[in-house]
């Protein structure tokens, strides 16, 4: 459970300052180049010197925006849509699981409020999705807040459960209400692109920024005290992390980054149902996370891909694909137990 | 008013026994074993298995059958849970808490879609009913069978307190749970207790199970997800880890949900159990009767 | 920092080129519909896992079965019908995808959705690729309202069968009814529906979660507004465990079940003791039409299986899909959805076919069956 940037120990983060605020990501640039110099004294193997590689990422979303020119049906595109949108679920709850620490098991609640608030508010007012963006980013912050003030102060299991009913009290009240359309959800959601490919386009680049953004949101002041927290919670306390508000942050971040992934997600399946945001949903974008290696950025985007890939790929075991993927699962884990791609780092994690 | 009570104590039951499972298997090694659930489906379906082959049974001599078959299918699932422990459990016990519980969402999967292919995806009948004729007390409807399956769940619990409480073998539990690496040390056999511990708990998952199967009638291969969810829930409720909490809690659920649905309607009903145990954990934050815990010091 | 973020998409790039082969570039320009005298290609999204994994075989077997038999005869304009599935797992994202895959292998006529909710993410993607829908079992009223050239529903609508079930509860002079339905679309559209045409007679509408064991807590609700007719708009895992409960909490009146619920599992699932008397509303089924007994012995011979929900509705749609085609005369996505809309009295189970402007069936066909020695019979016709 570690951010990219090693730190053999972690630093002190600012007492007095509230760090509920993103920081420039420039402000970090010294720090990061001095733990790289201090990640030296331990020879990185060959390959984590390859998959470190800055090269090999430009390489990735390169291949990512040539892959419509290999393979360009409705099904590739349709899948590789839906894999990029997993990411960036996966990114978000990354934030608050991988850096901070916080066991969510109803991440869905937030992928759920932002699809519903950008296909009901598309859908009853006419709008184009992308002018519901704004009311979306509103009414997730708020969906963090709500469910993250009251809970924020358990302890990690509870928190757990507790997230577990926010996600389940969401998609049944989806499911009871009128105005989301009740089980039938919402459908006839306008697209925000015309065509399929460049649906696919710009999911990938506002997947890639969301990605760099929750990295950059990891190197920051804000990233730190997320690990600290994660790391040990009363130590930060009593070195000035104002710990209930750094959490809180994660939250909000979380929230944000699954209600975008949500207004894709709408846009892409044009109707919306609650049976898309159930607690499997939430225990797979938390598998995507672990299976990556939580807190690696990289990492918990090949768990993504995998997570979401992997069934598709399966797909034609028909009956036992299922069967398959639980079977993987556990092959995978048990041949690397700290994720695909984690994070580098000594800290013991709990 | 006592017919939402009896309800909700019947019901709360099931969770109960089901719930004890997770908390025990939490309480020890800080898994959230997702395949509980699961456990609690195989049970059902082996209690099936073995009543087909034990062939037809008279109505008469349903109940004892019955307790012959549970305890052969505890025996099998135990062992199931032994298993899975060893597979999928044990070789991850140095890894980061989180990657267990891919394993066990995993084992979950393999468990429920394997049963698939082995029973299909058909729901399947238990050949013998727990029908019996309701009786009237205090004004609630319920039946002898009700009552003795509430007494068996009742007993196992109970057993399963004493075991914890007062010999070796719960001490070394609690030991463990407390501080494994010590108790090591002080001569606990970690590796065998933890597996005892899965043999118990599962054992008490699948004679939920066929309890379940032979009062409801109804099994499929999907049934361990929901009454898993609960289950944790309830563990939860009652502070996990705990035994009498988890059974104060699995009851304590049945009731919510039961008055829940009387109160709100059916389709409320998850939503006031989950708000109440918010609202319940955010006033006291380690359940009924979990002790606080101060972390990582 | 070491590493680009972003360098991991190409794991999804690769992993989505090893998926899908390759020739089928945005520069490949390939319009790959196969064309001429391949086969002409059905598709089929049916669950196959998740918690309705159990409908799925039912509808594919049947829709097969019509297949082998058009095949035998010579196929399609002396084309060879071919059957593909999907599974959609009654999720609205894996159903899109399975949708994309059955587009993308080049199929000429869908003839599945068994989930409205599900089924409602898959018409945009059907449509953009002019392949017309034939839908067996999802019947929701949504699937209709954006008024799609490509969509017909050969099931009954929700609101046919509310008006069947309304008239058989005036028939038996019920006073007080009480509707239960489990939250889904399929369910809930019944339940309110037939609560819109009862008025004041429904005394009380009843969700439940499905797979669930114990309704008690329901039937509680249901039993202290003391109705005597219950209606379960639901599917019949749940509806063999609501029968068995009512009965087990004293109840005595009727108890109804909507065509979801009509499969001999409910009766096994509720003790015949308990089933015994069930009504149900539902189209017309093998088992109530003179004549359709050859057509359940060779589904039985071939799967060694009895046919279940909406095996007749699946094999009526490849029959339609066969015979549109043909009228049509080729696989061209409008002229089929022509001669879909131009069909006059074709003849399937729910009687000879003629669609509404709407794309309906023009008279859903609900007739009233009843649970006799453990197997639905046919109680009334509602004629």
């Amino acid at each position: 459970m570690k951010g990219p940037t090693p730190e053999p120990r972690p630093e002190p983060v600012t007492t007095g300052r509230d760090p509920a605020g993103p920081e420039p990501p420039d402000g970090d640039r010294t720090g990061a180049r001095k733990v790289r110099l201090r990640g030296v004294s331990r020879p990185p193997t060959r390959a984590s010197r390859l998959l470190a590689n800055r090269w090999a990422g430009l390489a990735g979303l390169l291949v990512a925006l040539l892959a419509p020119f290999v393979n360009a049906t409705p099904y590739a595109l349709s899948v590789m849509t839906s894999a990029a949108i997993f990411v960036m679920l996966a990114a978000g709850l990354n934030i608050v699981v991988g850096y901070c620490g916080l066991l969510d098991l109803g991440y869905a609640a937030f992928f759920a409020v932002g699809a519903y608030t950008g296909g009901v508010l598309s859908t009853r007012f006419d709008l184009p999705l992308l002018a519901t963006v704004p009311a979306v980013l509103v009414v997730t912050v708020v969906a963090g807040v709500v469910v993250g003030a009251p809970t924020l102060r358990l302890r990690s299991d509870y928190l757990a459960i507790v997230t577990l009913g926010f996600g389940e009290i969401i998609r049944i009240t989806a499911n009871n209400l009128d105005v989301t359309g009740g089980p039938s959800g919402v459908y006839g959601i306008p697209p925000l692109a015309g065509d399929p490919v460049a649906f696919y386009y710009l999911t990938v680049a506002v997947v890639s920024l969301a990605v760099l953004g929750a990295a950059r949101l990891g190197r920051s002041r804000l990233g730190r005290a997320w690990r600290f927290v994660r790391e040990d919670e009363d130590a930060a306390e009593a070195m000035g992390v104002h710990t209930y508000r750094v959490k809180l942050a994660a939250y909000i971040a979380g929230a944000v980054w699954g209600g975008l992934a949500g207004v894709l997600f709408a846009a892409h399946l044009s109707a919306i149902s609650p049976a898309s945001f159930t607690f499997l949903q939430s225990a797979l974008v938390l598998m995507a996370v672990v299976l990556g290696g939580m807190g690696s950025v990289p990492g918990v985007v090949v768990g993504a891909v995998v997570i979401s890939l992997l069934p598709e790929v399966l797909r034609d075991l028909a009956d036992h694909r299922f069967l398959l993927f639980g079977i993987l699962l556990i092959a995978v884990m048990l041949l690397r137990p700290q994720g695909l791609w984690p994070a580098r780092s000594k800290e013991a994690l709990k | 008013m006592t017919q939402l009570v009896w309800n909700g104590l019947f019901v709360g039951s099931f969770y109960a026994l089901v719930a004890l499972g997770y908390s025990m298997v939490y309480g020890i090694i800080k898994l959230l074993n997702f395949a509980h659930g699961d456990l609690y489906m195989l049970g059902a379906f082996t209690g099936f298995a073995v009543l087909g082959a034990v062939g037809g049974v008279s109505s008469s001599m349903a109940l004892p059958v019955l307790l012959a078959v549970l305890l052969a299918t505890m025996a099998v699932t135990g062992l199931a849970g032994v298993v899975l422990e060893r597979v999928a459990y044990r070789p991850l016990r140095g890894a980061p808490r989180l990657s267990l519980l891919i394993t066990a969402v995993g084992a979950s999967f393999a468990l429920e879609y394997g049963m698939r292919a082995a029973a299909g995806a058909d729901p399947r009948v238990y050949p013998v009913r727990l029908g019996g004729t309701p009786l009237e007390v205090l004004g609630a409807r319920l039946t002898l069978q009700q009552l003795v399956l509430v007494a068996v769940a009742v007993a196992l619990m109970a057993g399963l307190n004493l075991l914890v409480t007062r010999t070796r073998e719960g001490r070394a539990m609690r030991a463990i749970a407390l501080d494994p690496r010590t108790s090591a040390l002080m001569g606990v056999d970690v590796n065998a207790v933890i597996s005892r511990t899965f043999f118990l708990g599962s054992a008490l998952a699948g004679a939920a199970g066929v309890m379940a199967g032979a009062y409801y009638g109804k099994i499929d291969f999907l049934m361990g997800f929901l009454i898993g969810l609960k289950a944790f829930t309830a563990a939860v409720i009652g502070g996990i880890g705990n035994v009498p909490g988890t059974m104060l809690g699995g009851l304590l659920l049945g009731l919510l949900e039961s008055f829940g649905t009387f109160w709100l309607g059916g389709q409320w009903r998850d939503v006031f159990a989950f708000g109440v145990l918010i609202l319940f954990l955010t006033v006291r934050p380690t359940g009924l009767l979990g002790e606080r815990v101060t972390e990582r010091v | 920092m070491r590493a680009t973020p972003l360098k991991p998409l190409a794991a999804l790039a690769v992993l989505a080129l090893l998926l899908a082969g390759c020739g089928q570039g945005l520069l490949g320009g390939g319009d790959d519909a196969a064309t001429g005298d391949g086969p002409i290609v059905l598709g089929m999204l049916v669950p196959q896992s998740g918690g309705e994994a159990a409908i799925g075989p039912y509808m594919s077997n049947a829709a097969q079965l019509a297949i082998d038999e058009i095949n035998a005869k010579g196929g399609v304009l002396g084309r060879k019908l071919e059957l593909k599935t999907a599974d959609d797992a009654c999720d609205p994202q894996t159903a899109s995808a399975a949708a994309s895959k059955l587009v993308t292998e080049g199929v000429h006529v869908s003839v599945g959705g068994y989930c409205s909710g599900a089924t409602l993410p898959t018409l945009p993607i059907f449509g953009k690729a002019d392949i017309p829908m034939i839908i067996p079992a999802a019947n929701s009223q949504e699937l209709v309202d954006q008024k799609l050239k490509h969509v017909f529903l050969i099931n009954g609508t929700g609101s046919q069968q509310a008006a069947a079930a309304q008239k058989w509860i005036a028939k038996q002079g019920a006073k007080s009814v009480a509707l239960m339905h489990d939250n889904t679309s399929y369910s809930k559209d019944i339940a309110v529906r037939a609560q819109q045409l009862l008025g004041d007679q429904a005394v009380i509408v009843e969700a439940v979660t499905p797979e669930e064991s114990d309704y008690s807590a329901n039937i509680t609700n249901v039993l202290a507004k003391k109705p005597d007719f219950v209606y379960w708009t639901g599917y019949f895992q749940e509806g063999g465990l609501i029968a068995r409960q009512l009965r087990q909490a004293g109840y005595e009146g009727a108890v109804m079940v909507a065509d979801g619920a009509v499969s001999p599992k409910l009766a096994e699932i509720a003790g015949n003791e308990a089933a015994e008397g069930v009504y149900a509303t539902m189209t017309q089924t093998p088992e109530t039409l003179q004549g359709a007994e050859n057509w359940i012995a060779a589904y039985k011979k071939k799967y060694n299986a009895d046919p279940g929900p909406y095996s007749n509705q699946s094999y009526d749609a490849v029959r339609l899909a066969a015979e549109a085609i043909t009228k049509a005369g080729g696989t061209d996505g409008a002229k089929v959805v022509a001669a879909l809309e131009a069909v006059d009295g074709f003849p399937m189970f729910s009687g000879p076919l003629k669609f509404t402007p709407e794309h309906t069936l023009a008279n859903g066909g609900f007739q009233i069956l009843v649970v006799k020695d453990g197997a639905f019979t046919l109680q009334d016709s509602l004629q």
